[in-house]
């Protein structure tokens, strides 16, 4: 049987830049060929090439035959006859991707109106078809909603069937679980797994999640710095890696990482605690008032935890369950509207007048790296600039202490001048990091820190963090929506729901014998590396 | 019914905005130097008479007091009376605003196809030869001043080549599309670049959003994402700051109208302050103020309608 589709050094430039540089792979029909490698290693540019989806200034070289007729040699007209007929793609984020003025069902319609002859009753019948088949609940509905009235799932279930609409015979599929929660992942890497079986649909597949490459494809691509390093079964590569990278991208796995949970300090009083904290967001409206309704939209409700020193706590949920709420009241960017915080035995009010000496105790480092910097200060101002504004060390000392901060958190001196936008997403971080240790806290609260970043990065970070605690007894609040991460670095884990806590011990005894429903269902969606090809 | 809600909500809010323009221009009305009086019964009247008519007027009250009795009017629906037509306000407005308002509309109506043409011209061919044109020609237009321009139109078209009439407003509808054509075309010159180039770089940043690509994956070709999606969305940052040109027309119809003698809201503004006719300078100042509330309000609710997470 003859490739479905046969790409020959593909190679893509920018300029002078080299995104992709002499790749080459086979796709056989009805197979699933996944992608990995990190972030601008190449992998969504050699999807994109072979639709010739990309901005004008790159210059895509090669051949990628599509059942013998060359994609990127094509004529515009005759490409758009293949595209979203025989080869659909969908994206990493559903809500950018997805136009906001126009309804779900016109969307998916789209493409049926562009390649077929369906129109009104039998059109709209179909879209409904294909909402149901992508599993969104009600069709009927949802096809009138806007995009933005969906969650992040639902709206990748809609792109998938706007991508389904044509009976495709290749779906590229670029990060399409990247953006998701873990539950929302895997039914997601479920829906593609099964639309693999039931349509014999070939699929390439492109991640930086090798666990979620594992559940869908059989076959693997390894791409780095613009080229392939290694191929094969994904099995085969999994259990027995050729090229060095490839090895350290398995290892960098959360499956494969040590478990580093420090050891608590049994029997002190705990250093931070929280009783009854609720926050809400918005106000009361005078119909509230008047009603005796609280107003408002409760983020958080009724949270009680405690923290002793030296310890590291997990906190897990997923978007919207309030996690990154929590640790915003702990450090007084939001006012809860009711309970109380005790620090090291006394009450606290992180909004109130004591909020910068509590802040010099309790430093919180934020999700994305690059907005959590400001773009026009440099590495050595971002990191200089709490020791100055709060004068930590004598003013003559500042340069030195800020080498001494870079060093701990792994940065090389000559990064000292550098803007953000020079730096990758792990460098920032760890600016972000020292920046933080600048304060010399005893808490660190890290809000999902690692999950804007590539999994060797990740790996690093979390290897960093864990050296730190160790090395500086530092107490830290871990929150994330990666189970695998908080199982590997915490003594114990909150499971957070639509703003409750569901359940709260040990991380051990909560992995292994989960009480509730929610939790079991979270720790079944982690991804790993041995899960089986469809 | 959601809507309707809002609507009343926002022409609630409209009251203390009203409220407040009367304040503030009744306040610089008195605070203008110049007596309506003697400009109404000229240089040689007598003392005594002058004393009569004032104390007719209530010009000698206390000022609280006259602005109290103004705003009892305003609310009974009466404006005043014109000092110098001596016929009410109300009736004056009614026969001037369908001018300005026709003028307005006209100038939109011009003005809006060239700016989506032009825009949508240079947004697809960026740093193109015709953008770069475009763009000269736009900070040209936006350079020149609307009087000198108004002049030099009336100058050219209309009197060496007598193609249009250069003043007033005529008496039939195709009389007035031909008089008030170059009082709206030279307002046009300096509205269009400024609408072009804010369409202009919407066009081009939503020309790089995501759903773009997702369109291009789907086969739909670029002049229909172009179409279909990217146009739509451009729309609403333009159409915003159409609403303030709007309402910016509407004060700028004094200059244009002055020298076209456009008889129009602007020019009887004009020469009611120089008559010091406070009454006819309050009640057009409260109408334009009121257009312009409903003119946002109108512009608000037509986003609403184009953009669904604008939910009233």
């Amino acid at each position: 049987m003859s490739a479905l589709l046969r790409v020959q050094g593909l190679s893509v430039r920018f300029g002078s830049t080299v995104a992709v540089d002499d790749v080459s792979f086979e796709l056989e029909r009805g197979a699933a060929l996944g992608i990995v490698g990190e972030s601008g290693s190449g992998k969504s540019v050699t999807c994109r090439a072979l639709l010739r989806l990309l901005p004008r200034s790159a210059r895509i070289d090669g051949r990628a035959a599509f059942e013998g007729r060359d994609l990127l040699a094509l004529p515009e007209p005759e490409l758009n006859r293949i595209r979203g007929k025989r080869i659909a793609m969908i994206f990493q984020t559903p809500a950018s991707h997805l136009d906001p003025l126009m309804r779900i069902g016109d969307q998916v319609a789209e493409t049926l109106r562009k390649h077929t002859e369906m129109r009104g009753r039998a059109l709209r019948e179909e879209v409904l078809r294909l909402l149901d088949v992508v599993r969104i609940p009600d069709p009927d509905r949802w096809a009138r909603a806007y995009p933005h009235q969906l969650s992040g799932g639902m709206k990748q279930r809609a792109m998938i069937a706007g991508a389904l609409a044509c009976q495709p015979d290749l779906l590229l599929a670029d990060e399409p679980t990247t953006a998701l929660d873990a539950t929302v992942q895997k039914s997601v890497l479920e829906l593609l797994a099964q639309l693999r079986r039931e349509r014999n649909l070939s699929m390439i597949f492109v991640s930086h999640d090798l666990g979620a490459v594992a559940q869908v494809c059989d076959d693997l691509l390894v791409m780095r710095r613009a080229r392939l390093v290694e191929s094969g079964p994904v099995r085969r590569v999994v259990a027995a890696p050729r090229h060095a990278y490839t090895a350290q991208l398995i290892a960098s796995h959360p499956d494969r990482l040590e478990a580093a949970p420090p050891a608590a300090l049994s029997g002190a009083p705990p250093l931070v605690e929280a009783k009854g904290v609720q926050v809400r967001y918005g106000s009361r409206t005078l119909a509230d008032l008047i009603a005796g309704r609280e107003g408002g939209f409760i983020a958080v409700e009724e949270a009680d935890f405690s923290v002793s020193p030296g310890e590291s706590l997990g906190i897990v949920g997923e978007s919207g369950s309030g996690k990154s709420t929590l640790a915003r009241a702990l450090v007084g960017l939001v006012r809860p509207r009711k309970g109380t915080l005790v620090f090291d035995g006394a009450p606290a009010d992180p909004a109130g007048p004591g909020r910068i000496a509590l802040l010099r105790e309790m430093q919180l480092v934020y999700q994305h790296p690059y907005e959590a910097l400001s773009p026009r200060l440099t590495v050595h101002a971002a990191i200089a600039e709490p020791l100055r504004r709060h004068r930590l060390c004598p003013r003559g000392a500042v340069d030195e202490r800020v080498r001494e901060l870079m060093a701990q958190v792994d940065l090389a001196p000559e990064l000292a001048a550098r803007l953000p936008g020079q730096l990758s997403g792990g460098q920032c971080q760890r600016v972000a990091i020292a920046r933080a240790l600048a304060f010399d806290p005893r808490v660190l609260i890290a809000d999902e820190v690692t999950s804007a970043l590539d999994v060797t990065l990740q790996a690093q970070v979390l290897g960093l963090l864990s050296r730190l605690q160790r090395e500086r007894g530092l107490t830290m609040i871990f929150i994330s929506h990666d189970l695998s991460l908080i199982r590997r670095l915490c003594n114990s884990v909150i499971v957070m729901r639509r703003g409750r806590i569901v359940e709260a011990g040990a991380t051990a005894a909560v992995f292994d014998a989960p009480r509730e429903d929610y939790t079991r269902e979270l720790i079944a969606a982690m991804p790993h590396l041995e899960g089986s090809a469809a | 019914m959601k809507t309707l809600r809002y609507i009343l909500l926002r022409l609630l809010q409209a009251v203390p905005v009203l409220l407040g323009v009367s304040i503030v221009t009744f306040a610089l009305m008195v605070a203008t130097p110049g007596d309506p009086i003697r400009l109404l019964v000229g240089d040689r009247a007598t003392p005594e008479t002058i004393a009569l008519i004032r104390d007719r007027y209530g010009l000698d009250d206390p000022i609280l007091a006259q602005y109290v009795t103004y705003l009892r009017n305003l609310l009974q629906g009466d404006l005043g009376a014109s000092l110098r037509y001596r016929v009410p306000v109300s009736q004056l407005i009614a026969q001037h605003y369908p001018v300005t308002l026709f003028l307005v509309i006209y100038t939109i109506v011009l003005t809006l196809p060239p700016v989506i043409a032009l825009s949508v011209w240079s947004a697809r061919r960026q740093s193109g030869v015709a953008d770069q044109v475009i763009r000269l020609l736009g900070v040209v237009g936006l350079a020149v001043p609307v009087f000198w321009l108004a002049l030099l139109f009336a100058r050219f078209f209309g009197v060496t080549l007598g193609w249009f009439p250069v003043s007033g407003f005529g008496n039939s509808f195709g009389e007035h599309l031909l008089h008030l054509f170059l009082p709206a075309l030279s307002t046009m010159i300096w509205v269009v670049p400024i609408l072009v180039r804010n369409l202009r770089s919407a066009l081009l940043d939503e020309m790089n959003r995501d759903y773009v690509l997702t369109g291009l994956s789907k086969g739909l070709g670029e002049r229909q994402v172009f179409r279909t999606h990217v146009f739509p969305n451009s729309i609403l940052p333009t159409l915003n700051l159409f609403a303030v040109i709007v309402a910016y027309l509407l004060g700028g119809s004094v200059i244009v109208e002055t020298v076209y003698a456009v008889p129009g809201m602007g020019k009887l503004m004009v020469e009611s302050i120089l008559a010091r006719d406070y009454f006819v300078v309050q009640g057009a100042t409260l109408v334009f103020a009121l257009t312009t509330i409903l003119v946002m309000l109108a512009v608000d609710l037509l986003s609403t309608a184009i953009d669904p997470r604008l939910s009233p």
